[in-house]
């Protein structure tokens, strides 16, 4: 029996391109959370830029399809989508950093992420929406042209779902690093993220403190935010490494609104240093 | 899915598939390889919308050359942007000069800066970039510096 779609081999077709494009870039680390509001695309953001002036070539794979910001916090919103014979060519942020977005396909601010339903059955899109954005993934994975790339960093959503999607689509994964803030809730909901991660096989590069104290704009001085979160010895119970804390500046958000990570005109503060620390951990980690 | 033709006891072949307009369903012919006998199989909209939220191509659209990339959030995302802009033909090369005005941009915008100026170049259908193209680019972008 034959099918003359071969839906088989255009699946298998796709697999394929995904494994070339990541066989050109040598790490791809997931940032996740499981919990929304630790700051992990302020952080991502920041990272890869933190990477990009350390000399590296730097991705970022906005895989929050529905929240989409990588491209606004990396400047690099305006430019769109413009497809050559190589695959879709990724906005330029900066730092030299590459983004590959919903955002930038999206019409403007007031449209949502949302997908036509031919046959009219509006009702009936949630049969096929997850299998449909798993697949978005997989184009931003495999259709990007990527170049080559030291580091792709995929901002992931909150929620664990995501994320063995990911694993699905990109077995090669190098690792996730995982973020938290210093609040029990917080730990509480990341260590079904840690659990479900290992589940899924990924390896786990670390554990990064965010929002861990106001530091003084004026000084050195971190002032308490939240209470002590015990992020060590949360990352100790959960045998996971533990690679630091980033205190949050107000600066940080004013910046990467404006679409200019924080650590590129800040890195000799506490936060920028501690941003441009967690990038040298990053890479002793995956060396 | 498979059927069985009743009368050969054998297993029914698929002949071809029939997209509606618009893409809503399917009409899937099987054939009995023995005696002819032919079904037809219609899908329902969310069946078809299933198949197609892998990604791939079905029904006669699935006469395939390689698929253009990102052909499924392009094809299935309601509220897009203007088509994206498709470059065919080879990137513009950077003379030497046009590389030394680059260099003296700050660091961390120069890969952007090199993308939105690539981009109008492309678009113009130059095939280099010299400093006077940056410098008409720079105000057709409506750039200050650079």
């Amino acid at each position: 029996m034959t099918d003359k779609s071969d839906i088989l081999n255009q699946v298998l077709v796709q697999r394929q391109r995904v494994a070339e494009r990541l066989a050109k870039i040598e790490h791809v680390v997931a940032v996740m959370s499981g919990k929304g509001g630790v700051g992990k695309s302020a952080l991502t953001a920041n990272l890869a830029a933190a990477l990009g002036m350390r000399g590296w070539a730097v991705g970022v794979l906005d895989a929050d399809i529905h929240g989409p910001s990588a491209a606004a916090m990396l400047g690099a919103r305006g430019q769109g989508v413009a497809m050559a014979p190589e695959g879709a060519l990724p906005a330029i942020g900066m730092a030299d950093v590459r983004v590959m977005s919903m955002d930038l396909f999206l019409e403007d601010d007031n449209t949502p992420v949302s997908w036509q339903h031919p046959g009219g059955l509006a009702a009936d899109t949630f049969v096929w929406r997850g299998t449909l954005e798993a697949n978005v993934l997989r184009e931003f994975l495999g259709d990007t042209d990527w170049g080559t790339l030291d580091y792709l960093l995929i901002d992931m959503p909150p929620g664990a779902d995501r994320f063995e999607t990911l694993m699905r689509i990109a077995p090669a994964l190098s690792g996730a690093l995982v973020i938290t803030i210093p609040s029990q809730v917080s730990h509480m909901v990341v260590r079904r993220a840690i659990q479900s991660a290992r589940q899924a096989g990924a390896p786990l590069l670390g554990l990064v403190e965010n929002m861990a104290g106001l530091a003084d704009i004026q000084g050195e001085t971190i002032q308490e935010l939240f209470p002590d979160g015990g992020a060590q010895a949360f990352a100790t119970e959960m045998e996971i490494a533990y690679l630091g804390k980033i205190p949050f500046d107000p600066r940080l958000a004013r910046t990467t609104d404006a679409g200019r990570p924080f650590v590129l005109n800040y890195g000799d503060t506490p936060t920028g240093r501690a941003i441009l620390a967690l990038a040298r951990k990053l890479e002793e980690v995956l060396t | 899915m498979k059927f069985l033709c009743n009368d050969c006891q054998r297993v029914m072949e698929f002949v071809d598939n029939m997209a509606s307009e618009g893409g809503g369903s399917m009409a899937i012919r099987y054939a009995c390889p023995n005696c002819e006998r032919s079904i037809s199989m219609i899908t329902n909209s969310g069946e078809t919308q299933v198949v197609r939220s892998l990604g791939v191509t079905i029904g006669h659209e699935a006469i395939h050359a390689a698929p253009e990339p990102m052909a499924m959030i392009r094809g299935a995302l309601a509220g897009q942007r203007t088509a994206p802009t498709v470059y065919e033909g080879p990137e513009p090369e950077w003379t030497e000069a046009a590389l030394k005005r680059l260099a003296a941009a700050p660091v961390f915008v120069q890969g952007m800066v090199r993308r939105l100026y690539g981009d109008y170049a492309r678009q113009k259908g130059y095939a280099e970039i010299t400093p006077a193209i940056m410098t008409e680019a720079r105000d057709a972008l409506g750039m200050t510096e650079m």
